[in-house]
């Protein structure tokens, strides 16, 4: 069937990346101006009744056209997309070479270690797994097709990132989550990468004063590598196209990557990678999505679950933002990253005696405001204009109050990890959701 | 004695080559290196459906994907589109659901009931 599909000019690149991606690259785009959301009756009259901001022909014209001019040979074309990729780039001088990789958005835009024959064999020494096995695949976003790549694809990138091949298998295991680290959403998503096992002491991995900070090797460059893979393998990050995020978010630099600090857990707080079924003697990478941290380092004597509590309901407009929307995303997730000094006093003044109950404590207490919960459920609010029960009583509470809908999403909840220097009972809230965790040590 | 002196430019050449390639910066030394940029799986190209020898007389689905607060652009494409082609039919349809979920029932509906679309439009 004919289908004449309309795009806002903005996302012309993401439109037709997409098409292509999906095996039409010919698609018959109609471009109007930019945002439409939220214009009124009379604003998208103009619009259509106007030109296509980027081809300057009239809208309706070209609607017209998608739906009746006769096909071209090239939209009627079969057979495979297909682009060739070679092994090696073209003999150039290094000073041209870095060049290239800086022009063609390789790079996170600092230096890095040019990928020669003999750094790439040197940095595969730190595997066991043959270079053309497939490691796993990402989608550039989440409209488009899969990319997949080899053990020697990820190690040339991690020799780019400044990683040494001891570094290899946990960011081998990173790339085997299919998890990139740049989400093509406009809100400027992040996202957070956490090692468990032994292979943190191995590394040196930093768990102590500024984990997450830019002061260890392991740190900086096992979550860089993230970058330059998604970019890379991945087909993400390309600003315009597959990248989309209206600011940016500065976390991409290293994504949060960190260990816990397993040695510092109260009794009865189980490491991570162990509350996701792991064995506490692997070494497993976690990979997260979010936003925000939300930081906490000042005295109030209220309880800690009680501030964290507080801290939380501050997320419905965060990564949360999307509650706005009628019907979109209901829910989030929350994390706490918190220091050992926090984690002993919630344990020993606090009672609770395990991270899940923690967890659980806040998935039940942190709510919507009603002014976020009337927005987020238009439907409700019909209902309770209408009188109708229990939705019309809720009219009564103040905008600020609890709504009954739970923030986060009992399958969610609230991740809990456990890091840092044990300076002050300090902590991060924020909205990362929990996506993969993959064994570091198969990929050794 | 002569032979030794008919080797000594030979000498001085070689030095310099040696004292050029030794002392040339390392930035303008060639290279060759891995190229870091992968590929994505071949897609199968699929054949664009053909298009309508005219409007008139047919059903056309302006489908709003449920993009928030963009129903009105559908609204008028509406009024527009039926006061300019009168004799095709226009019939506006919101998709189930937000922008992220599909609706086969819609779309079945739609195979069944028209014969071409417009659909839109996100943000």
């Amino acid at each position: 069937m004919p289908v004449a599909p309309i795009v806002t000019g903005r996302f012309q690149d993401v439109a037709e990346a997409t098409a292509a991606s999906k095996g039409m690259p010919r698609e018959r785009f109609t471009y109007i101006h930019h945002p439409v959301s939220n214009k009124s009756a009379a604003e998208c009259r103009k619009y259509i009744e106007g030109n296509d901001p980027l081809t300057g022909k009239r809208v309706i014209e070209e609607i017209v056209a998608a739906l009746t001019k006769p096909l071209s040979e090239e939209e009627k074309r079969t057979g495979f997309l297909e682009k060739p990729r070679e092994r090696l780039l073209k003999t150039d001088t290094a000073q041209n070479v870095e060049r290239q990789f800086l022009e063609n958005g390789w790079t996170d835009g600092l230096m890095i270690a040019l990928p020669t024959e003999q750094k790439v064999s040197e940095m595969l020494k730190g595997t066991s797994h043959k270079p053309d096995e497939i490691v796993g695949q990402m989608m550039p976003s989440p409209a488009q097709g899969p990319w997949k790549y080899t053990v020697e694809m990820v190690a040339v990138n991690a020799v780019m990132a400044g990683a040494k091949p001891k570094h290899l298998p946990a960011i081998l295991a990173l790339a085997a989550t299919g998890q990139g680290s740049l989400p093509s959403s406009t809100s400027s998503m992040a996202r957070m990468m956490v090692i468990n096992g032994p292979i943190r002491n191995q590394l040196k991995m930093n768990m102590g004063i500024g984990a997450l900070g830019p002061f260890d090797e392991a740190n900086a460059v096992i979550g860089r590598t993230w970058t330059f893979i998604t970019k890379n393998l991945g087909g993400g990050g390309k600003a315009g196209t597959t990248y989309l995020g209206t600011f940016g978010s500065n976390y991409n630099y290293n994504n949060l990557c960190f260990a816990e600090k397993e040695e510092a857990l109260p009794s009865g707080w189980k490491p991570f990678h162990v509350q996701k079924g792991f064995k506490q003697e692997e070494s497993v990478v976690s990979v997260f999505n979010g936003w925000t941290l939300l930081n906490y380092s000042a005295y109030n004597p209220d309880p800690y679950h009680e501030l964290m509590r507080r801290q939380m309901v501050a997320l419905e407009m965060s990564g949360a933002g999307a509650h706005h929307t009628p019907g979109v995303n209901i829910q989030t997730a929350g994390t706490l990253i918190i220091d050992p000094v926090t984690a002993r006093a919630l344990k020993e003044e606090e009672s609770f005696e395990t991270k899940e109950k923690l967890s659980q404590w806040l998935t039940e207490h942190v709510h919507f405001t009603m002014w976020n919960y009337w927005n987020a459920m238009p439907d409700y609010l019909k209902k309770a204009r209408e009188g109708v029960q229990p939705y019309a009583s809720l009219l009564k509470r103040a905008p600020e109050s609890d709504s009954p809908l739970q923030l986060f999403s009992p399958k969610a909840g609230v991740e809990i990890i456990v890091v840092g220097g044990e300076t002050n009972p300090y902590w991060y809230a924020g909205d990362f959701r929990y996506l993969a965790s993959v064994s570091i040590d198969k990929w050794k | 004695m002569k032979r030794s002196i008919g080797r000594l430019p030979i000498g001085i050449c070689l030095f310099i080559c040696f004292f050029v390639a030794c002392t040339k910066k390392p930035e303008r030394q060639m290279i060759t290196v891995l190229n870091p940029v992968g590929a994505p799986s071949p897609t199968p190209l699929i054949p664009m459906a053909p298009r309508l020898d005219t409007l008139e007389g047919k059903t056309i689905y302006i489908v709003d994907v449920m993009y928030p607060l963009t129903h009105q652009l559908f609204e008028e494409i509406q009024k527009v589109f039926s006061q300019k082609y009168p004799k095709t039919k226009w019939v506006i349809k919101s998709k189930a659901g937000t922008y992220f979920d599909d609706d086969p029932k819609l779309w079945a509906e739609i195979k069944a009931s028209a014969q071409g679309m417009i659909i839109g439009v996100g943000h």
